[in-house]
């Protein structure tokens, strides 16, 4: 499902250039779910934006869903997004300008398909906010707005989803709250989980952690308590 | 495969990406981020359809108006009938024509005479304006569109009791008798022509009637005036060339401009005030849509880079924001079209005292300029931010700190300035003017940013000590310096846009009232005789009305300059046109190019030379001991009260033709005797007051001896009329001009063209008013942000509120010293050459400049940051995060 191959992401600073990540290879099969851990600063949201052609590599290769994204350009990488991607992230960034459910719909709408707004609110409902869909994001708490962003990550059905810290904003309680939802749908619909954490705990839910340390890959487990193994 | 999956995606977005739209538009309308960027698109469409609305039938009605000066909108002028083949062609292009002919005669009836200014007229006349007439002399009249039938004469009020008739009388005019048929009240063109037309009261008469007076013979003084009409600008313009080519110059017809400089001035200044005010008006709203698009589109990058993560393309969210545009604009549009008609409407409601005509309906062409505007505003102005957008990187949503820094930063800038220079020679049709005030505005930027960036950068240490709130405040202000340089562009340029059409506008209108007070006289008397200046004065004491200064007028003739004889450098002064009307209306025997009258109203090359050697040689002079009302000493001094005599004092455009300088002997030749004199000052004379002129006056003891006859003024209200009658009969042989006609028209004019002005600068204002409050609202999210962290690190709202009052106040001031600056230079420029006024300093304004920008900026400012203070912090950091 996601494979890369060397990649290297470097940038230009003041003091030289910065090596941010180093010979990554990575492979994430279908359906499998994938915890990236390491130290702040290790590259972790790096290589998350790159498999998820949020960015482009320095060199290596990229490839998603059998495409390679290292040969796309931004707009290619768009429209393979619509297609076969979903994100949660750590600032849940919604729209403030939309209401719950116009936020839910909106990935699709965007990809076209009909009744975005039976599906919207059938996935407010899993994700226990059925009520609360006339709602601006201003409007609710930290663990709604995840909740929300949830949502619209499983909207389109997207095959892979990425996750970026999702609970790094909100306390253990919510967290776990947050964190069941989104293994819950994860495991209903099938998807292949990409999820950056510090949360020890929330990393052994997934059935393998990736240790990233400066910017390599310093190690590999798969998890002993995966049940459906 | 992603070949094949692309267009099904783009296809199946279409309607989705309206949805979209539509739902972004929606809430960004609800939350106000988009209602400033719609205000200023609707202002901007409001002003321009208003102006153009306004000037476009102001424009007409003007015209209208004046061409009601001359009873037709253009006019021949000749001393013989012009040729068959002018009418004819004419006629043939689907003019209207008449024809007038003037002669001076006497009048007599049963009981008296009396010289009377005769004017006869065709069946179609007047072709502009109308007739006004009653059946008793100082009635109200009524007006007819035709002057008088064959076998009528019509006369003005006052002649009937000079002659002793009533309306069905009998009165001769030569050899035929005609019956008195109507009283004039008013005639449209009263005031055209020279002494033929004005000396006397009118008696009108039909064409058919003039063979028959017997007084029209080959040789005598009378003038002709051909009459053409039409209702389309072009078809004028076509035919004036028309005849100018055919006739090659010996023929030239005029409109009201040539035929009335006073006129013609205040036209001119008038559409270059109005083309100004809408420049202004268009540029202030195209600031103001840009500087809330960008704001717009600053709070969107967050958006974007959502959208994009979710898989919207760079092309859909263009195709988004750019559907946004199109459906403000279009009811922006829409909006400003109803707006703009309004404002015009109210504007000429409250004209519509002072407008006499009936104006035109308003054509589309207005409606199509302001959408026209407001395209082309949001293209230059909104678009290019927006379409930025669509560079934004997704990464954006792990990287905060990530915008897109690509040459598409600066493409907003290129695009606005293209699109003002385009809105600018659109305008003003005018290359060189375009250019020119590109190059200033460049300039004028370049050297504001560069005084604002030092006025900032060196405010910082000043108050360090002055307590916290100054702290705060000046900490604030370096911070945000880059753009708090740009908000003080922008508020100097509003307040300079304002300041200089507040002055100018000051400026014209003191001009104007300068020119032609209320109590301007508006008789002109001539042929006095030395004997009978004391009876005259007393005349005047015992009917309570105000003499004004007796002016000896005698012919000289410059006999040489400094022992040589004169040489004239180029071409005289383009005032010498319009002269005075003593310089026009030379009673004396006429320089032989103007009485041996070619067949064209002397216009052709070879005659202008001829006139031109004509005015070397005869001048009419006056001598006087103090320097006349109006004029103004530009070089040397003019003479103390027991001056010695042989000094003459020179018009400075004259002096400079003849190339004289002070202390030049001129050598004159009058009533046969030579007088010398020494040039003693140059003066400036306001040709255009409607009052006695010269371009010679003699220190007293120099020419006094020389006999000659007096000249004087003086000011009759319509019902003190009659006394002219009283007058001429004791004074038989002087001649009494009257100009009250005229200038009542050209007063009319001038307020008209006043109140114009005044609410084109109204409008203006409202469009700086909305360039503040976006440039006001476009920092206040940065501020909501940092004064509600200050908040919960403990600040004050007090302490917070007078931090941002110090803030504004120092950005209102130094944009207020910025803004003066520049008004001044700009009010300079203009005023030396594009309105022909002097210039003067505005002392007061550069304490009011200052101090005006201080008030409201910081007014502004602090009430529109207000809610910053009042909002509670945590409602703010919400909203933000
Ligand atoms: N565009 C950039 N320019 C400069 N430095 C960058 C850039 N992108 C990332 N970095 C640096 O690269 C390093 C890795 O960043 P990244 O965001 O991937 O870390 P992370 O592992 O997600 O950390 P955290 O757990 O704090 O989120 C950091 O030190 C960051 O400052
Ligand atoms: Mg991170």
């Amino acid at each position: 499902m996601i494979r890369t191959s060397g990649l290297t992401k470097r940038v230009p600073t003041s003091e030289g250039e910065l090596t941010i990540l180093e010979d990554v290879d990575l492979h994430i099969e279908s359906g499998e779910s994938v915890a990236i851990v390491g130290a702040s600063g290790s590259g972790k949201s790096t290589l998350l934006g790159l498999m998820a052609g949020l960015d482009t590599a320095t060199s290596g290769e990229i490839w998603l869903d059998g495409q390679k994204l290292s040969d796309m350009d931004e707009e290619q990488r768009a429209l393979l997004r619509a297609r076969t991607v979903g994100f949660v992230f750590q600032t849940f960034q919604l729209l403030p300008s939309l209401t719950a459910l116009e936020n839910v719909m909106l990935p699709i709408e965007l990809k076209g398909d009909p009744g975005a707004g039976a599906k919207a609110r059938e996935l407010l409902d899993r994700v226990g906010l059925s009520d609360r869909w006339h709602h601006y994001p201003n409007q609710l708490s930290g663990g709604e707005q995840q909740r929300i962003a949830i949502a619209r990550a499983f909207a389109t059905r997207a095959g892979i989803l990425f996750a970026d810290e999702p609970t790094g904003n909100l306390d253990t309680a919510t967290g776990g709250k947050v964190v069941d939802v989104l293994f819950n749908l994860n495991r209903e619909f099938d998807t292949t989980l990409v999820l950056v954490t510090h949360d020890e705990r929330l990393a052994r839910k997934c059935g393998r952690t990736v240790k990233l340390v400066a910017g390599r890959i310093a190690g590999e487990e798969a998890a002993a308590e995966v049940a459906h193994a | 495969m992603p070949d094949a999956a692309q267009p099904d995606a783009a296809q199946l977005g279409a309607h989705s990406l309206l949805i979209v739209a539509w739902r972004l538009m929606w809430r960004d309308w609800r939350g106000g981020e988009l209602r400033l960027l719609f205000l200023a698109l609707v202002l901007a469409v409001t002003s321009v359809t208003g102006i153009a609305l306004f000037t476009d039938r102001l424009e007409r009605a003007l015209m209208l108006e004046s061409a009601n000066m001359l009873a037709a909108d253009r006019v021949l002028h000749t001393r013989e009938p012009a040729p068959a083949e002018i009418n004819a062609e004419a006629v043939r292009r689907g003019f209207r024509t008449a024809g007038t002919l003037s002669f001076t005669s006497m009048a007599f009836s049963d009981s008296g005479n009396m010289l009377v200014a005769a004017k006869a007229v065709s069946d179609a006349y007047p072709l502009r304006g109308e007739v006004i007439t009653t059946q008793r002399p100082f009635t109200r009249g009524a007006p007819v569109a035709h002057g008088p039938p064959p076998g009528e004469a019509w006369l003005e009020s006052r002649a009937l009791p000079a002659l002793g008739v009533e309306v069905g009388d009998q009165v001769f005019v030569g050899e035929t008798e005609l019956t008195v048929g109507a009283v004039i009240i008013a005639e449209p063109d009263r005031g055209q022509g020279g002494i033929v037309d004005n000396a006397g009261p009118r008696l009108m008469l039909h064409m058919d009637d003039v063979a028959a007076t017997n007084v029209v013979q080959l040789g005598s003084r009378v003038s002709y005036r051909s009459l053409f009409s039409h209702d389309d600008f072009d078809q004028l313009d076509e035919f004036e060339q028309w005849v100018r080519d055919t006739f090659e110059g010996n023929y030239y017809i005029r409109d009201v401009r040539e035929e009335s400089e006073e006129v013609a001035e205040a036209l001119d200044r008038a559409e270059g005030y109005l083309l100004l005010g809408s420049l202004f008006a268009v540029l202030l709203a195209g600031l103001a849509i840009a500087l809330s698009a960008r704001r717009y589109s600053e709070r969107h990058y967050d958006y974007v880079a959502i959208l994009k993560t979710l898989g919207c393309t760079s092309g859909r969210i263009s195709a988004i924001y750019s559907l946004i545009q199109l459906k403000l604009a279009a009811a922006a549009v829409l909006l400003g079209s109803v707006l703009g008609y309004l404002v015009h409407e109210g504007i000429l409601r409250a004209l519509q005292a002072s407008l006499q005509v009936d104006l035109p309906p308003p054509g589309v062409q207005p409606y199509a300029v302001g959408a026209m505007t407001a395209f082309i505003c949001l293209l230059s102005f909104a678009l290019p931010p927006l379409l930025a957008l669509r560079e934004t990187p997704p990464l954006r949503v792990l990287r905060k700190d990530l915008t897109q820094t690509r040459f598409s930063d600066r493409i907003p800038y290129a695009f606005g300035i293209g699109g003002s220079i385009l809105l600018i020679l659109w305008y003003s049709q005018d290359l060189v003017l375009t250019s020119l005030l590109v190059a200033g505005v460049a300039g004028t930027g370049l050297i504001l940013s560069l005084i604002s960036l030092v006025f900032l950068t060196s405010s910082g240490s000043a108050g360090m000590k002055a307590g916290n709130a100054w702290k705060l405040a000046m900490t604030a202000v370096r911070r945000r310096r880059r753009q708090n340089v740009l908000q003080v562009m922008v508020f100097s340029v509003t307040i300079m846009s304002l300041l200089i059409l507040g002055l100018l506008r000051t400026d014209l209108i003191a001009d104007w009232q300068a020119q032609l007070p209320e109590n301007t006289p508006n008789h002109f008397m001539m042929n006095i005789t030395g004997s009978q200046v004391d009876g005259i004065e007393a005349f005047f004491a015992d009917n309570a009305v105000d003499s004004n200064a007796f002016y000896p007028l005698m012919s000289a003739r410059v006999r040489t300059i400094n022992g040589s004889e004169p040489e004239s450098e180029g071409e005289p002064g383009e005032n010498e046109r319009g002269a005075s009307l003593v310089e026009n209306n030379q009673f004396e025997e006429a320089p032989a190019a103007d009485a041996e009258a070619a067949p064209g109203s002397g216009e052709s090359a070879e005659d202008e030379g001829r006139r031109v050697r004509g005015r070397l040689s005869r001048r009419q002079v006056t001598w006087a001991t103090d320097l006349p009302v109006d004029n103004r000493v530009t070089a040397g001094e003019w003479w103390p009260e027991n001056s010695r005599p042989g000094l003459i004092s020179v018009d400075e455009e004259y002096a400079d033709w003849l190339d004289i300088e002070i202390g030049d002997t001129m050598e004159f030749e009058i009533n046969q005797q030579f007088v010398s004199a020494e040039v003693a000052n140059f003066r400036s004379v306001r040709w255009d007051n409607m009052q006695p002129n010269f371009f010679i006056i003699f220190s007293p003891g120099t020419i006094d001896h020389l006999g000659g006859t007096f000249l004087s003024t003086v000011l009759l209200e319509t019902e003190q009329k009659l006394l002219l009658n009283d007058l001429i009969r004791q004074f038989p042989t002087i001649v009494v001009i009257e100009v009250d006609a005229l200038i009542e028209q050209i007063q009319n004019i001038i307020a008209q063209v006043s109140s114009a002005i005044e609410l084109i600068f109204g409008l203006v204002l409202v469009a700086g008013a909305l360039v503040l409050l976006a440039c006001v609202s476009a920092s206040l999210d940065e501020r909501f942000h940092e004064n509600a962290i200050l908040r919960t690190l403990g600040a004050g709202r007090k302490l917070i509120l007078t931090s941002l009052l110090i803030e504004f106040t120092f950005i209102g001031i130094v944009a207020g010293v910025i803004a003066t600056l520049g008004a001044e230079g700009g009010l300079f420029y203009l005023q030396e050459w594009v309105f022909e006024q002097d210039f003067n300093l505005h002392y007061w304004v550069w304490i009011a400049g200052p101090a005006a920008g201080a008030v409201l900026i910081a007014f502004l400012g602090v009430n529109s940051t207000r809610k910053v203070v009042n909002t509670s912090p945590l409602t703010v950091l919400r909203r933000v995060v």
